[in-house]
C-alpha cells in the first residue's frame, strides 16, 4: 500500500515539530528528498517475525 | 611500474636501512606540494609536523630500535580523525576552527607505531555530505580523472593513495564510505568487524554504523596498518575485548579451499552494475575457481531490504547528534548534508523500531548465508567514477548501496580494483568475510591482487 506523498505544507509542519524552523526556499530544497524516505519507510514497515527483536546482550562472565 | 612504495615495500626498505624515512617523507611533501593544488585532498598539511616524526623514525632506524612495519611510513588522516593541537574540521564551517586536545585512539596508536604524518584529508562534511562546493574547502578530486567524483565520505584519503601522495591513510565508513572511494579511486580499504577498531575522538555520523579503518594501495598494506589500528579501547562503548589477529598472517596463502558466495542479484538485478565492474567480477570468479577456491552464487534478500534500516537509521542518528547545531545553525551547514539529515525528521518512532526490528533479521540471514562460505562477493560500487559535477543530490538514497549491507550488519568488507572501464577509471568488487575473519579477507584479496595487472598502473599525474 502506498503512502500519500508529503507536499511541501506538510514537510515544513513536519521538520517544525523536530524544531527545523526553516524558510519556504529551504523546505522545497528537501522536499524531493521526501518521497525517497518514504519509500525506505514503507519498505522497513513491511511485515516482520514477532522474534525480530533488537535485543541487548551482556556478558555476565566479567565486571 | 610505478616509483610510488607500498607500505610493505618502503617497510622492507626502511629496515634494511636502504631508504631513509626523512628523504621519503620529504619526497612525499614535493609530490603533495606538486599535486594538490588540482585534487584537493589536504585540507592542512603538516610538513613540520611530518618532518619531526621521520627525523624521530630516522634515529629508531639507525640505532636498531624501529617498531615495526609502520615506522617511518608517511600517511594522512580523514578530518575527522581528532589530531591533538592540529586542527579537525570535518571539512565543516561549524568545526572550522576546532583543535582537539586529545588524539583519537586509532591516530595515537598510528603515531606510536612510527607513521609519519603528513596532514589532514578531505572528507565529505561530517563524513555524509559531498560532493559540496558550498563548505569551506573544496571536494577532493579524483587522480584517474580529476573531473571526476571520489565518492566518499574518505574522499581525501581515497585521492591521497591513489595518488601517492601519501602510503596509507584512514577512513571510516558508515554507509561505505571507506569502500567507495576505494573503489571509484582504485585503491583498496577495507571496513573491519564492527568493534574491531575503536572510534573515540572520530567525529561520529551514527553510533551504531561507524567503523574506523585504512585505506591503501593494496590489501596486504591494508593488513599492516589495520594491525597498527586495531585492538580494545575501552573509550569506545562498541570496542571488543578480544585478541587482535595477526592480519598479514595468512598473506601468501593463495586461494585453495575458499569457499566463496556471489551475491549476483544486488549487482545484476536489483542495482544493475556497468558491464567493466560485471566482467571484473566474472574475471575475479574465474580466477578464484582456477586457484582452487569453490565457488557459486548464492541468494539474500533484495539489495534494497539492506539498504533502508541502515539509510534510516544513518539519518536517524545523524539526526540526533546535529539536532542542536541543526535547529540553531542551519544554514551553516553545506546543503547536501543539511538536507539528508533533516529529512530523519520525516521517520516515526515506531518506523525506527521498525528498521532496528529489520536489522537484527538481516544480520541473522547474513550470518546463515554464511554458515558454509568464507567470503561473499559482491560490487562496490556500480561503475566508474561519475564526473564531480553529475552526482544527484538524492542517489545515494534512492539506488541501493552495494555497502551498506555490511555497516547494518557490522560483517568486514574490502573492495579491491579489479580493472579499469571504458573511461579510464577504475573498477572494483568487494569481498565479504564472516565477523573477525580479516585475516581471510586478506589472503583472498592479495592473491588476487598479486596475480592481476592492476597494481602496476597508478594514475598519471
Amino acid at each position: 500500500m502506498s503512502v500519500p506523498p508529503i507536499d511541501e505544507a506538510e514537510l515544513k509542519r513536519i521538520l517544525a515539530r523536530a524544531g527545523l524552523e526553516l524558510t519556504p526556499e529551504q523546505v522545497r530544497s528537501i522536499l524531493p528528498g521526501a518521497a525517497i524516505v518514504q519509500r525506505l519507510i514503507e519498505r522497513v514497515n513491511a511485515p516482520l517475525p514477532r522474534e525480530a527483536e533488537p535485543a541487548v546482550t551482556f556478558r555476565v562472565d566479567k565486571q | 611500474m610505478s616509483d610510488i612504495l607500498t607500505i610493505a615495500e618502503a617497510g622492507r626498505r626502511i629496515a634494511a636501512r636502504k631508504l631513509s624515512p626523512v628523504e621519503l617523507a620529504k619526497s612525499h611533501l614535493d609530490r603533495i606540494a606538486r599535486l594538490d593544488p588540482a585534487l584537493n585532498a589536504f585540507l592542512l598539511v603538516t610538513a613540520e609536523r611530518a618532518l619531526a616524526d621521520a627525523r624521530a623514525a630516522e634515529a629508531r632506524q639507525m640505532s636498531g630500535a624501529l617498531r615495526g612495519p609502520l615506522d617511518g611510513i608517511p600517511i594522512a588522516h580523514k578530518d575527522i580523525y581528532c589530531t591533538a593541537g592540529i586542527r579537525t574540521t570535518a571539512h565543516s564551517r561549524l568545526l572550522e576552527n576546532n583543535v582537539p586536545a586529545r588524539d583519537a585512539h586509532t591516530v595515537k596508536k598510528w603515531a606510536d607505531a612510527g607513521t609519519v604524518m603528513l596532514g589532514k584529508l578531505a572528507t565529505h562534511e561530517f563524513a555524509f555530505g559531498g560532493p559540496s562546493f558550498d563548505v569551506p574547502w573544496p571536494p577532493a578530486r579524483n587522480p584517474w580523472n580529476r573531473d571526476h567524483f571520489t565518492a566518499g565520505s574518505s574522499s581525501g584519503t581515497g585521492a591521497a593513495v591513489a595518488a601517492g601522495m601519501i602510503l596509507g591513510g584512514t577512513g571510516s565508513d558508515t554507509g561505505g564510505s571507506i569502500r567507495g572511494p576505494a573503489a571509484l579511486c582504485g585503491i583498496a580499504g577495507i571496513k573491519p568487524t564492527y568493534g574491531l577498531s575503536s572510534r573515540a575522538g572520530i567525529l561520529p555520523l551514527a553510533f551504531t554504523l561507524d567503523h574506523a579503518g585504512p585505506m591503501a594501495w593494496t590489501a596486504e598494506d591494508c593488513a599492516l596498518l589495520l594491525q597498527g589500528m586495531a585492538g580494545h579501547d575501552p573509550e569506545d562503548p562498541a570496542s571488543v575485548d578480544r585478541p587482535v589477529a595477526n592480519f598479514t598472517a595468512d598473506i601468501g596463502k593463495g586461494a585453495r579451499g575458499l569457499r566463496i558466495g556471489v551475491v549476483r542479484h544486488f549487482f545484476e538485478t536489483d542495482h544493475p552494475v556497468s558491464p567493466a565492474t560485471k566482467t571484473g567480477i566474472d574475471q575475479a570468479m574465474d580466477f578464484f575457481r582456477k586457484e582452487g577456491a569453490e565457488v557459486r552464487d548464492v541468494k539474500l534478500s533484495p539489495a534494497m531490504d539492506w539498504h533502508a534500516p541502515g539509510y534510516l537509521i544513518m539519518i536517524t542518528e545523524a539526526f540526533a547528534l546535529h539536532a542542536p547545531w541543526l535547529r540553531e545553525r542551519f544554514a551553516d551547514y553545506g546543503e547536501l548534508f543539511r538536507d539528508r539529515a533533516a529529512l530523519a525528521a520525516i521517520a516515526s518512532g515506531p518506523d525506527i523500531m521498525a528498521a532496528m526490528r529489520r536489522r537484527r533479521v538481516l544480520c541473522q540471514e547474513m550470518a546463515a548465508a554464511m554458515l558454509d562460505l568464507d567470503i561473499l562477493v559482491s560490487a562496490s560500487q556500480p561503475g566508474e567514477a561519475p564526473r564531480i559535477d553529475q552526482t544527484p543530490k538524492w542517489t545515494s538514497m534512492d539506488k541501493p548501496s552495494f555497502t551498506m549491507p555490511c555497516n547494518v550488519t557490522g560483517f568486514p568488507a574490502i573492495s579491491i580494483c579489479t580493472g579499469y572501464g571504458e573511461g579510464g577509471l577504475p573498477v572494483s568488487m568487494q569481498l565479504i568475510g564472516k565477523p573477525f575473519t580479516e585475516p581471510m579477507l586478506f589472503r583472498a584479496a592479495h592473491a588476487y591482487e598479486t596475480a592481476m595487472p592492476w597494481r602496476a598502473k597508478r594514475p598519471k599525474l
